[in-house]
């Protein structure tokens, strides 16, 4: 088993070029054949080392591959590249209009419960949501490829707000199915 | 000269060199074993041809039975005839009151949190009844083999969380049992589904069995198995369908709680389940229940009845067919195929609605009972590597995401549900007081906001870090889950590269010394096992050569025999009578077999050579020679 792998970045794992789009059927046809090549399941006869081994490198592979499959996650993963870590933000200073936007949404999901149709408001929250994702997608593409990295930072900031407003929707919208039942 | 051994096509060409490995499907009603013999898997019958072991276990005072005689036992010897013990299997004392039903069982106080069954044989906990199925299903795999076992693969639900898992592979190790792997139910399904029917494309399979239910969404793609994402409750099956109908029966009845022993609410279930199964081929079924001595009531359950006590719990598991699908990402139009696996999709009104709901006709054809056997034993063959250019892979995932107590009692998640394993995460903690040399870790299952709604798997104790001042060291946790699911953790204090030591205190598991002590007295008893079986054998073979040697002296006795020499035989033949019928140990009966050998052993001679003389008059030296030489 070769330990090249714990060497390699994510990008680098899976064969693919470090950048914000990716090919994603590349990607899962790569990691179809690392897994074949690595998963414990193909060490079952081996020693102790061999396995453990096996464990680490499948565990090392499902992160990469993780990681790498959420636009967002990718995302964050570019600029740790960089150098910039973005997994434990604490500046909140952020341009008004998107704050006050989210706090708009924050109020209209606690108020959900009381609408004629809860169900679609919440999908047409959802839908809302990923497309106001896929713009800030955008934007940090453009930020990320002209290396102005705090501007892309900020993006990432925003869309962890989106992603936290789109579980809390996902949330409330199983809660609403489980109680209909 | 010995012949040339060609093989088969497609058979092992080397067949003493295979490796027998088997796949258990350990289920909460029913428990199969099967393997792979001649490229095809098949589950294993006993000796009566029935390929379903109950899973039941009955303990009296000598002995342990399990399976059918066992279960036809649950209502005569409720207390000592454990069923469904599937559903207690890593769960906690004060988990046995959510289980939503009346337990006949005398739970024993112990001092760990792992229930007790009162038996005649000793209080047995769900670990050690798990264990003993296991071993008649090992045994039967042994003999039909005719070889030991490298190992098995036993299926759990998906749904089955690290102290249900810990628990059955602890069943496996005091049942002797190598674990090749742990293997969710509706992955072995799909991996039978998916050679047999050479299918590619995303398919749901919706595993119902009698205690459990899991929803798997799985993609198959030239021989890899990718489960996308896998839901369920692992305290929903068909057993839940009998508890509704017999408190239907209780309520038609007017049976109130307290006019139930536990034999007679056994019954109760026993007729509820027989309602049940009569009505997926009747309209209604006719149920008599004897109240008391005098009374009897007769009553009838319809089709409509039923549905309406049924329906609340389908509607369960379509709920958890929604995440799942939700949390796959996968429309219901991109599904090719829903596979129904277990005994209680056989329930008509079951196929209805998950066929409503995928909104597409469910796949009924596999045996709903076997699959997931069959699917074991090919998973089994090939990590025994008796399938070493095969291309099949399995990728899983964890079913429920696996956290930290957190400040406040709220839960952090750090491996999130339908993660793909084998994964690790590493998570940073820092000292918050000064001098701080240790540390308290909960680590909790589950959806849950709070800590107290997840399941709590195990504490862990973090020690001897140098003391500083608060804040100054770092902390890194690592929760590495491995292919069977299990997670095991491992500290760092990374300012000081020192190692800290885990301490793993499992909730609701049995510790490494119990299993011990456990293992240990399976030994001993497995001794008295073998000492019985011997002296039975012995017995056996005694009868044997009394018979024949009743039979022989019978034929030629008078004519090779003085009357001296008969009565020297005759005198041995009496001692191994006696001893047949007296004897406590199987050496004894050993010995009064070799004095009625030894004494009769001049006898056998001359019998022999008349016998010779016999049969060789009228024929010539020659055609022997022949025969002899070939």
């Amino acid at each position: 088993m070769s330990d090249d792998l714990f060497a390699q970045n994510y990008f680098e794992i899976f064969g693919l070029p470090v950048s914000v789009d990716i090919d994603v059927a590349a990607m899962s046809a790569s990691y179809h054949e690392l897994q074949k090549k690595y998963h414990p399941d193909r060490f079952a006869n081996g020693d102790e080392q061999q396995s453990r081994l096996a464990m680490q490198a499948t565990s090392l592979i499902n992160s990469a591959f993780e990681t790498l499959k959420s636009p967002l996650s990718r995302a964050q993963y570019l600029l740790k590249l960089k150098g910039v870590d973005t997994s434990t933000e604490t500046d909140t200073t952020m341009d008004g209009a998107f704050l006050m936007e989210q706090m708009e949404l924050r109020e209209s999901l606690e108020n959900v419960r009381q609408q004629a149709d809860p169900l679609s408001t919440l999908d047409k929250m959802a839908s809302d949501l990923k497309k106001q994702m896929k713009q800030l997608m955008n934007q940090f593409q453009q930020s990320y490829e002209n290396n102005e990295l705090e501007a892309a930072r900020e993006s990432i900031r925003k869309m962890q707000f989106i992603l936290k407003a789109q579980n809390e929707v996902k949330q409330i919208s199983e809660q609403l199915e489980d109680e209909m039942l | 000269m010995a012949l040339l051994q060609i093989a088969e096509p497609g058979q092992s060409g080397k067949p003493h060199e295979r490796k027998f490995a088997v796949g258990i499907d350990l289920g909460t009603t029913n428990s199969l074993v099967a393997t792979v013999r001649s490229g095809k898997s098949d589950t294993l019958p006993d000796e009566n041809g029935e390929h379903l072991l109950p899973s039941a276990v009955r303990y009296t005072p000598t002995e342990t039975i399990v399976g059918k005689a066992a279960r036809e036992a649950a209502v005569e010897d409720p207390h000592n005839t454990i069923i469904s013990v599937k559903r207690l299997m890593g769960r906690g004392v004060e988990d046995l009151k959510l289980l939503g039903e009346q337990l006949p069982y005398e739970f024993v106080e112990s001092e760990t949190s792992v229930p007790r069954i009162k038996t005649v044989a000793g209080d047995k906990s769900a670990v050690e009844v798990s264990a003993d199925i296991l071993k008649a299903l090992k045994k039967r795999g042994e003999e039909t083999l005719g070889d030991e076992l490298v190992g098995a693969v036993i299926t759990v639900p998906a749904y089955f969380d690290d102290a249900q898992r810990q628990a059955t592979k602890d069943a496996a190790r005091l049942a002797d049992l190598n674990v090749l792997r742990l293997l969710n139910e509706p992955t072995a399904a799909a991996v039978a589904y998916g050679l047999d029917s050479g299918q590619e494309g995303v398919v749901a399979i919706y595993d119902l069995g009698g205690g459990t239910f899991d929803i798997s969404i799985l993609r198959l793609n030239k021989g890899v198995f990718e489960v996308m994402a896998t839901g369920g409750d692992s305290a929903l099956g068909g057993d839940d369908f009998d508890h509704a109908i017999a408190e239907w029966i209780m309520q038609q009845a007017k049976i109130s709680n307290d006019q139930l022993d536990a034999s007679r609410s056994r019954l109760l279930l026993q007729k509820a389940c027989e309602a049940k199964e009569a009505l997926a081929d009747a309209e209604s079924v006719d149920i008599t229940i004897d109240l008391d001595e005098q009374q009897t009531w007769y009553g009838s359950l319809n089709r409509d009845t039923l549905n309406e006590l049924i329906d609340p719990l389908i509607g369960k598991t379509l709920l958890s067919c929604r995440r799942a699908l939700r949390d796959a990402e996968v429309d219901k139009d991109e599904i090719i195929d829903v596979v129904m696996v277990g005994g209680s999709t056989r329930s008509l009104r079951v196929r209805e609605k998950v066929g409503e709901f995928f909104e597409c006709e469910p796949l009924v054809s596999i045996d709903p009972d076997k699959v997931v056997a069959i699917g074991a034993a090919i998973q089994a063959n090939a990590l025994a590597g008796n399938d070493p250019d095969g291309e099949m892979l399995l990728l899983d995932v964890i079913p429920l995401s696996l956290g930290i107590e957190t400040m406040g009692g709220l839960t952090e998640k750090i491996i999130h549900r339908n993660t793909p394993i084998p994964v690790s995460r590493a998570q940073e903690f820092t000292t918050y007081k000064d001098g701080q040399t240790a540390m308290a870790v909960h680590v909790v299952q589950g959806e849950r906001e709070l800590v107290d709604d997840n399941r709590s798997l195990a504490r862990f104790e973090l020690r001897g870090f140098p003391p500083k001042v608060a804040g100054a060291l770092r902390i890194r946790v690592t929760f590495q889950v491995d292919a069977d699911g299990l997670l095991s953790v491992s500290a760092m204090e990374e300012t000081s590269g020192v190692e800290a030591s885990v301490e793993v205190k499992p909730s609701y598991g049995l510790s490494d010394g119990e299993i011990e002590s456990m293992l240990k007295a399976s030994m001993e008893h497995a001794r008295d096992d073998i000492e019985a079986r011997s002296l039975r054998e012995q017995q056996v073979e005694a009868a044997r050569v009394i018979e024949a040697l009743d039979s022989a002296l019978a034929e030629d006795g008078d004519a090779l025999l003085s009357d001296e020499e008969k009565q020297v035989i005759l005198a041995a033949r009496d001692a191994l009578v006696q001893s047949k019928d007296m004897a406590t140990t199987s050496q004894q009966v050993k010995d009064a077999i070799a004095a009625v050998e030894k004494a009769s052993a001049a006898y056998v001679a001359k019998r022999m050579n008349s016998s010779v003389q016999s049969t060789m008059a009228g024929h010539k030296v020659e055609e022997f020679k022949t025969e002899s030489e070939d």
